[in-house]
């Protein structure tokens, strides 16, 4: 706890230092910028330095390198996507109506401002690929806040990337959650009150006390907080960090966040009610770097298993944790993109390029690539039946593409 | 299951200016229902007063509270808004049945999943200990869709009575939105009138055995009673989840 202390203390510090603390800043995301590029086009890929990247302060920067680092943490070759579902995919699927329930009315998720029209395609696409994972994989079973999750990918990474990158989530980091029943996530939440135990027990034996449980943190896990938070922009900072991380990892941070409102819950009655209820609402101001940065370390010092041993809790068998190690593993191996473009066959002109560059003819993307960088183009859904590409942008600023982006067809 | 008694003890032992004085009741009513029928919409449209803009899946269980005034006593109701699919009711929402007071079984007048869904609810309380001795209503919502109708008064009534519930048609939609008089048109003060009549209900009940008693009350209630005029204080805080 005094490590922490002092972090929490060197952290304030630097938020109140001079000016120079600016330039350094500025300075320090350049270093990064190009560490991330050096570590991308290395052969093979530098996966510790992006883990890296990802985790520290600032995470990946910016959307661009998100859709350039994002694959590479989860080995995924940007060259050999999978296509974009078909229209067969929402046939006689048994989750059919319970994904469009949740995508419809997940409207919030969405940058706000979007035309009603760009986000019904996206809602489309992002119903297909949930759907598509699901049907690949008859042993993942669709849970609520699911949709969370997919909707972050899509919005950044575009469909086809999206879909691969949650069919591999799902198979390692998410994979627990998407069993039968939902004891194995229980079991998951069960690493949250040992490691309060080990921080801070007065804070453990009050919320004992209280008989508070662990669900005020369920959504927090499942979903990677993409349902509790409010600004995109941190959504996609802890996705970063999650990334980069065990799949225990959100646990830590949901203990990292009581910790830091250990005041508050102290300061509350002792109820149920009263501390499911303080502890379910996430400030919206969080610190996240400094939460960030006091996760990793209480993940260093109280390991999964270290806790496992104290609390009782290898009982179950996790398969997000078990699988964790061969996964890590198989990521060291990944050849940068230049390489897997020329390794990747193509068999046609859109499944050898990838994302903008599958969707655009070259000169385009150009265009897009010089223009307003705020504008980031996100997602595009191509409609052959109809013969008309039709394409939605999003983007996690606030402004808007002019539209003048329709116009390109 | 006395729980009122106790919890007015710990709260008392452990006051802060922010809570209400002490000896408040607090009747804890959990919400349930098939996912989609619009759980969020009611518990939140009791507690803030208003229909939320937009409301998203539930994920486990949220809780909303609102402090209202009954014949001159100040009585705390606490909803527990819980979620509709079952993966999240067979193992996560089963903490949550402890200690209520009231069951309140929701489905969709416009969805008849939803109501075939009730047996399989109604069975899911009592495997946690909550049989007809706990108030139980039963709400049909949506009554606003006048149009895609798929549950008739008729069959739920049926249904409410079998199993001695009051029965409550209504929408938690703004009643200005609604179209013909309809099931819930014109009454502004529907959604508060259910919970109103759950409090009522338990507060009519001798405080120490609280829960306990037979809670028999069939047909519909009626809503002009002029029920609700006490609930003027909406809780500040508690609503803002949706």
């Amino acid at each position: 706890m005094k490590r922490l202390e002092r972090k929490k203390q060197n952290a304030r510090v630097g938020l109140n230092g001079n000016g120079s603390v600016h330039r350094e800043a500025d300075c320090g995301r350049k270093q990064k910028l190009s560490e991330i590029h050096q570590a991308l086009i290395s052969d093979p890929v530098d996966i510790e330095t992006l883990r890296r990247a990802a985790a520290s302060k600032g995470g990946l920067l910016t959307d661009e390198l998100r859709r350039k680092v994002w694959p590479k943490l989860l080995n995924i070759n940007v060259y050999d996507l999978p296509y974009k579902p078909g229209r067969d995919v929402r046939e006689n699927h048994k989750d059919y109506n319970q994904v469009l329930l949740d995508v419809r009315r997940s409207m919030k998720r969405f940058p706000k401002g979007m035309p009603a029209a760009e986000r019904a395609v996206l809602q489309d696409q992002l119903i297909d690929i949930i759907l598509e994972v699901l049907k690949r994989n008859p042993q993942l079973h669709y849970y609520q806040g699911y949709h969370d999750v997919a909707v972050t990918f899509l919005l950044v990474v575009g469909e086809r990337m999206a879909l691969a990158m949650l069919d591999k989530l799902s198979n390692y980091h998410l994979r627990d959650f998407m069993d039968p029943t939902m004891d194995s996530t229980k079991h998951i939440l069960n690493y949250l009150m040992p490691i309060l135990e080990q921080v801070d027990t007065e804070l453990h034996d009050f919320m004992i006390r209280a008989e508070v449980g662990t669900i005020f943190a369920l959504s927090w896990l499942i979903t990677w907080y993409g349902h509790v938070l409010s600004e995109f922009r941190h959504t996609l900072r802890l996705y970063d960090f999650f990334l980069a991380s065990h799949p225990l990892m959100p646990i830590y941070l949901a203990a990292t966040i009581v910790l830091h409102r250990e005041k508050d819950v102290k300061q509350t009655e002792c109820d149920m009610a009263m501390v499911h209820h303080l502890l379910s609402r996430i400030p919206q101001d969080l610190p996240y770097e400094l939460l960030i940065s006091l996760s990793q370390d209480l993940f260093d010092q109280y390991p999964p298993s270290l806790l496992a041993k104290r609390a009782a809790l290898q009982s179950r068998k996790s398969l997000s944790i078990s699988t964790f190690q061969a996964f890590q593993l198989s990521t060291f191996h990944q050849r940068p993109d230049s390489v897997l473009q020329r390794l990747t066959k193509a068999p046609g002109a859109t499944t050898s390029r990838h994302g903008l560059e599958a969707a655009l003819p070259q000169d385009q993307v150009q265009l897009w690539g010089k223009g307003n960088r705020m504008v980031k183009m996100a997602v595009w859904g191509l409609s052959a039946t109809l013969g008309v590409a039709v394409f939605a942008v999003a983007q996690t600023a606030m402004d808007w593409g002019p539209e003048v982006l329709l116009q390109l067809f | 299951m006395a729980e009122g008694g106790s919890s007015v003890e710990l709260s008392r032992s452990l006051t802060s200016s922010t809570l209400p004085p002490p000896r408040t009741r607090i009747f804890k009513i959990i919400v349930i229902g098939d996912s989609g029928v619009g759980k969020t919409c009611l518990t939140y449209r009791f507690c803030a007063g208003k229909f939320p803009e937009k409301t998203e899946a539930t994920i486990g269980v949220d809780f909303r509270e609102r402090l209202v005034e009954i014949d001159g006593e100040k009585i705390k109701i606490q909803l527990w808004d819980t979620a509709g699919q079952e993966r999240f009711r067979k193992s996560m929402v089963q903490h949550y049945y402890r200690n209520v007071h009231a069951v309140v079984f929701v489905y969709d007048i416009t969805n008849a999943t939803s109501f075939r869904s009730l047996p399989a609810w109604i069975e899911e309380c009592k495997q946690h200990a909550l049989g007809t001795e706990v108030p139980r209503i039963l709400v049909g919502n949506k009554c606003d869709l006048q149009d895609s109708i798929q549950v008739g008064t008729d069959v739920a009534q049926q249904y409410a009575d079998a199993h001695s519930m009051p029965l409550f048609e209504t929408s938690a939609k703004n009643p200005n939105s609604q179209g013909d008089g309809g099931c819930g048109g014109g009454n502004s003060d529907h959604v508060e009138a259910i919970f109103m009549t759950v409090a009522h209900k338990l507060k009519s009940q001798k405080p120490l055995v609280l829960g306990q008693l037979s809670g028999g009350s069939g047909g519909t209630i009626n809503l002009s009673k002029g029920m609700h005029d006490e609930g003027d204080e909406t809780g500040s805080w508690g609503c803002s989840s949706c």
